[in-house]
């Protein structure tokens, strides 16, 4: 079901960190409509950077990037919101808000639709709360809504975060190693809701993961980085031994989990 | 367009970068044993040859000699720190990994100790035959009689005048919130970084306000109760200044020191930076600035009786007034009731903090 519509298009993007690390160089990707689009490599390989660079929480260095068709290279400001409230991201750590209830912070998900004053007091209109509650559903987590946040666990926590991530009706969903802090159970539970959101609601993600085992269950195409430079861009079933052994080193052995 | 710039190999650069910061630091190394040097021939020969050795009461002074002994200490701590055996170059890291440059440092070091400790000791003019001289015993003595026969007629007053104290520092404490939380906002490196304008506010405020807290409430009560008038306003006037200096300090380092991860998640859904503070930064801070602010409180108490020695009202004027009258008994008393509020101002407050987290 991939289109053909562009949604990002990367072209020789570089970022060169104040330290001086080099941490992308030249990545050149297009991110197709409705995909799953899963980004493997190394710790350290530059996948967090990527994904910063796409919803500019770090502004490249050189290249460009572009989200439908407009170059967001180097905007700033209310342009830069603008499109941000277009991409939801979840990271690995969650970073909820912990001591504000599972509600609000999904209601923060709507803050780049809201004006300051009102949203500081935390007066969101009822609509916006009903559409919480229902993003809380899709995650299934509904009856926690008036919970601290940092009372649930992991994967609970993790629903949370994407369900924040809904409030923005995001066509694009950046997820940085959503799973690499839960047990293989909830991870794989976390990754249907993926799923789910890429499915049914035909939102666009693309994920950085670690395990092999889960790009082949859930990616609908897979990228390959090492140190700053793309070395495969295919299929899944695509990544055989050889390929392995390039992305991961000549040691690496393949862990499984379901 | 920044190809050519990215073509420099980092390994190059970093390389370059470290030899040039080698080189900087052996100036410096350099520098702090001339120091060390100068610093140890001035005590050695002020200190110890004129006032131990000569005896003498007026020490002599010439800029003639000064200028001589600093030219002696930087060819000596020149020739030291080049060959990298001297304290300096420990310091920085740089000496050779010789028996020989680990004694020569460490034997340099223990005599600065020394030699620091001795000057000291003959600046204080420590003496024990004063600690212990009958003429001292007996005044002590008077004073720890009285403080233990207090003179309670005054006690009415003095009831009065200390909850003008805890008053004077609540309401010090009170009035620097507001100020104090715009500062620190001002002053938190990670908000202020994103342009130059706000970098340059963050710089110019962070200077005032290291001056203003590196000058003690005490002076700072000296100077308003000039300008105001003697009273507790000068007083609170005081605190308050202070207070705001030194908790937007720890503030900001609270600001500082939060999490990042909130802040590029709620950023990420668009919000803007208002938005971003009170989401992602406020709730983070929200309990450690209130621990600072009631155990201020508690240090404002102590602060306002020492200030009410210069005049800053309170509890401490009216001590200050039965001391120059040398009327002890009634002394007796304030210290007493003194003490008793600090020890309560203390329990509570930490009472309240164990509560809160
Ligand atoms: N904010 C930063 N400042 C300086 N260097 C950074 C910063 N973030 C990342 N780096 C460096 O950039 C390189 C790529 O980091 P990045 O986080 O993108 O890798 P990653 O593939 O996400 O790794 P991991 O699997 O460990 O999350 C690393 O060498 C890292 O040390
Ligand atoms: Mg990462």
């Amino acid at each position: 079901m991939m289109s053909s519509n562009v949604l990002v298009e990367v072209n020789d993007l570089h970022k060169v960190y104040p330290s001086g690390t080099h941490a992308l160089k030249g990545v050149s990707l297009n991110v197709y409509e409705g995909e799953f689009l899963v980004v493997i490599g190394l710790s350290g390989s530059g996948k967090t950077t990527l994904l910063k660079c796409i919803n500019r929480l770090e502004e490249p260095t050189a290249g460009t990037v572009k989200f439908l068709g407009k170059d967001i290279t180097h905007i700033k400001g209310k342009e830069l919101r603008e499109v941000r409230t277009q991409i939801g991201m979840v990271f690995q750590q969650f970073n909820l808000i912990k001591r504000m209830n599972v509600l609000n912070n999904v209601l923060a998900g709507k803050l780049g639709y809201m004006k300051t004053l009102p949203s500081i007091l935390g007066n969101f209109p009822p609509q916006c709360i009903e559409e919480a509650m229902k993003n809380l559903d899709i995650v299934g987590i509904r009856e926690y809504a008036y919970e601290r946040a940092d009372k649930l666990s992991g994967g609970q926590q993790q629903r949370v975060a994407i369900a924040r991530s809904l409030m923005q009706s995001p066509k694009l969903l950046l997820a940085d190693e959503p799973v690499a802090s839960l047990d293989p159970a909830t991870s794989n539970s976390i990754m249907q809701y993926f799923e789910k959101v890429n499915k049914e609601l035909g939102v666009t993600v693309v994920c950085n993961l670690h395990f092999l085992s889960l790009v082949r269950r859930y990616a609908s195409r897979v990228i390959a980085l090492k140190s700053g430079e793309i070395v495969f861009e295919g299929l899944p079933h695509e990544i055989d031994e050889a390929w392995f052994k390039k992305i991961y080193g000549e040691e690496a052995e393949e862990v499984e989990i379901r | 367009m920044l190809e050519p710039e990215l073509e420099i190999h980092p390994k190059e650069k970093i390389l370059r970068k470290k030899k040039n910061q080698e080189k900087i630091d052996l100036v410096k190394a350099i520098l702090l044993d001339i120091f060390f040097v100068f610093y140890s021939i001035l005590v050695l020969q002020r200190a110890i040859y004129f006032k131990v050795i000569l005896d003498l009461r007026e020490l002599p002074f010439a800029w003639s000699e000064i200028v001589l002994i600093l030219f002696i200490s930087a060819i000596i701590g020149t020739i030291w720190g080049y060959s990298r055996t001297s304290l300096g170059t420990k310091i920085m890291g740089l000496s050779r990994e010789t028996k020989f440059a680990k004694l020569s440092a460490e034997i340099f070091a223990w005599t600065l100790f020394n030699l620091t400790f001795i000057a000291g000791w003959l600046v204080t003019k420590i003496s024990l035959i004063d600690l212990f001289s009958s003429e001292g015993i007996e005044g002590a003595n008077r004073i720890f009689h009285a403080l233990f026969t207090p003179e309670f007629g005054i006690f009415d007053d003095a009831l009065f005048a200390i909850i003008e104290t805890i008053y004077l520092a609540l309401i010090a404490t009170l009035l620097s919130i507001p100020p104090t939380l715009v500062l620190s906002f001002l002053t938190a490196r990670n908000l202020m970084k994103d342009n130059v304008i706000a970098f340059s506010i963050y710089y110019i405020l962070r200077i005032v306000l290291n001056f203003v807290r590196s000058i003690e409430p005490l002076i700072w009560a000296i100077i308003f109760s000039v300008w105001v008038g003697i009273g507790p306003y000068a007083g609170m006037i005081a605190l308050l200044v202070h207070t705001i200096a030194a908790n937007a300090k720890l503030y900001s380092e609270a600001i500082e020191s939060i999490e990042e991860g909130p802040v590029d998640a709620i950023e990420a859904t668009g919000a803007n930076k208002l938005q971003v503070i009170w989401y992602a930064v406020v709730p983070q801070i929200v309990l450690p600035f209130l621990s600072f602010t009631i155990y201020r409180w508690d240090i404002n108490v102590r602060m306002a009786t020492v200030i009410g020695l210069v005049g800053g009202g309170g509890i401490g004027t009216m001590l200050m007034q039965y001391q120059g009258l040398a009327q002890w008994h009634e002394v007796g008393l304030i210290v007493i009731m003194i003490a008793i509020v600090v020890w309560i101002m203390d329990y509570i407050s930490a009472k309240i903090r164990e509560a809160i987290y």
